[in-house]
């Protein structure tokens, strides 16, 4: 194990901030072998994620969470099997269920200390587990700063929450999917994790404009495609601005546009056109609404918290599937 | 009460197949991952006044882990004693392996069945960073937190249980599987 694995791994896995992102983009350009060895590092993942068993719960064990529920007032009150669960497993409730619940003061607190202290070394590329604590101290930071103005935001994730919890679960695809979807998830779920971060850091826009004619140059000169950019504002999606983003490895651009309350990430980037067909995919991954999108040698992933029908009139516009 | 009744079934509700998965993967038999998730269950329940907000899966998580890592101990499963297996594993990733030779990490094309295999091989301490990260795609952050470690073991033990993984799934590896 070096630490180049190290590195590969967290940027597989979505865990390097945009700078070290980067940097490690532009070794991986001048150095065939170690994008050989994230080539095969990804290949194992894929084929984990894509073949690999998702056990899911059997309908008795939801049923019985469900007799649970009704008498809540004492817990000795659980009905049968889970009582007898409790004590056939004889587990006294470990500490580890009330940290659970509890640490995040004192755990907020030491977050702080080793945020001040790593950020000492911030600046060096040459310790991913440091630019990892650091990422992840500040992350959490930022989460508790960002929460005041996400109660409405997480008020629509929490109903949608609901929604999901009484929905068969095969409707959410990415559990249940075949081996190409899982393998499309994979993405997906890395354009929600990108479209979260981007709503909890400081700057989830590099250019702020609502002219494309500002926005279009912008990208294009960082980026070695020129993604569509068109401001929606007419018809209720207007374009708010753009910023670069790194999917499965890759640079994209991310098109931010703002429908009512909701924000709408667009990320784009180019796909091998040999391989392109006129492909949509609609899935929900963790709460959000995806939709992607394959179209005219670009591939568009839509992600939002609005509802499927608005995030779809804003594809519709962004990438019509008829080419028109 | 019934407020809290209903906040509880929308938090956990839809985390019930990670919860089984996880308990599923590391106990390796699905009736007794059944016992674990409810066990689980019944303490989420009690201890969900402690529960303010935030993402209920990695609290959901964490509470399953638990309560599968003190199945494991009453039954004294093989696995185990996870105290002399930690030691194993801190010396196993102190050695700072040479890097292996770069195209020992293809592998073949693999079978589902192959692949369950070679996943539920691995030490539980590789297996439950494969599952959380792989099956879950839940954050280095969330699995430091559910498996108790610092983000910085997450990524030596996920990186670690690839090494491993690949090494089952090599080509010439096909016959140790079977």
């Amino acid at each position: 194990m070096t630490d180049d694995d190290l590195w590969l791994d967290a940027l597989l896995d979505d865990e390097l901030d945009a700078p070290a992102s980067l940097a490690l983009q532009r070794r991986l350009a001048a150095e065939p072998a170690l994008q050989r060895r994230l080539d095969e590092r990804r290949a194992l993942r894929d084929a984990i994620r894509t073949q690999a068993t998702r056990h899911a719960a059997p309908d008795a064990l939801r049923a019985n969470l469900m007799a649970m529920l009704p008498s809540r007032g004492d817990a000795s009150a659980a009905p049968d099997m889970a009582a007898t669960a409790a004590s056939r497993a004889s587990a006294p409730a470990s500490p580890g269920d009330a940290q659970a619940g509890t640490r995040g003061v004192p755990a907020g607190a030491r977050e702080a200390q080793a945020s001040t202290r790593l950020d000492a070394q911030a600046s060096s590329p040459a310790n991913p587990r440091a630019a990892l604590e650091r990422r992840g101290s500040r992350a959490g930071a930022r989460r508790r700063m960002a929460l005041p103005w996400l109660t409405g935001f997480g008020g629509a994730l929490a109903a949608t929450l609901c929604t999901l919890a009484v929905v068969d679960p095969a409707a959410l695809g990415w559990r249940h999917g075949e081996a190409m979807a899982s393998l499309q998830t994979a993405e997906a779920s890395e354009a929600v994790s990108a479209h979260t971060r981007s709503l909890l850091v400081d700057h989830p826009i590099e250019v702020a404009s609502s002219d494309q004619h500002t926005v279009r140059p912008w990208l294009s000169a960082r980026l070695n495609f020129v993604p569509p950019v068109t401001d929606f504002a007419p018809q209720g999606y207007p374009l708010v601005g753009a910023r670069r983003d790194v999917l499965s490895g890759e640079t994209a651009a991310a098109l931010v546009y703002r429908h009512g309350a909701h924000v709408v990430s667009v990320f784009v980037r180019p796909v091998d056109p040999a391989a392109t067909r006129a492909a949509e995919a609609t899935r929900v991954v963790r709460g959000f609404n995806v939709i992607e999108r394959t179209q005219g040698g670009l591939a568009f992933c839509f992600v939002s918290d609005a509802n499927p029908h608005e995030l779809r009139t804003l594809a519709d516009l962004v990438a019509p599937l008829t080419g028109g | 009460m019934q407020d809290d009744q209903g906040r509880f079934a929308a938090s956990v509700l839809p985390h019930l197949d990670a919860a089984y998965n996880l308990a599923r993967w590391l106990v390796r038999d699905g009736h007794d991952a059944q016992d674990v998730v409810q066990d689980a269950l019944v303490r989420a329940l009690r201890h969900f006044d402690g529960f303010r907000g935030g993402d209920p899966r990695p609290w959901l998580l964490a509470i399953v882990r638990n309560a599968a890592f003190a199945w494991l101990g009453a039954r004294r499963s093989g696995e185990v004693d996870f105290v002399d297996h930690e030691h194993e594993l801190d010396a196993a990733l102190a050695m700072d392996a040479p890097p292996s030779d770069p195209e020992s990490l293809a592998i073949r094309r693999a079978e589902r069945r192959e692949i369950d295999a070679a996943i539920a091989a691995l030490p539980i301490a590789f297996r439950e960073a494969v599952v959380l990260r792989e099956l879950e795609e839940l954050s280095y952050r969330d699995i430091a937190r559910i498996t108790d470690v610092p983000i910085g073991t997450v990524m030596s033990r996920l990186s670690r249980a690839r090494h491993l993984l690949a090494a089952a799934l090599r080509p010439d590896a096909a016959r140790s599987l079977a």
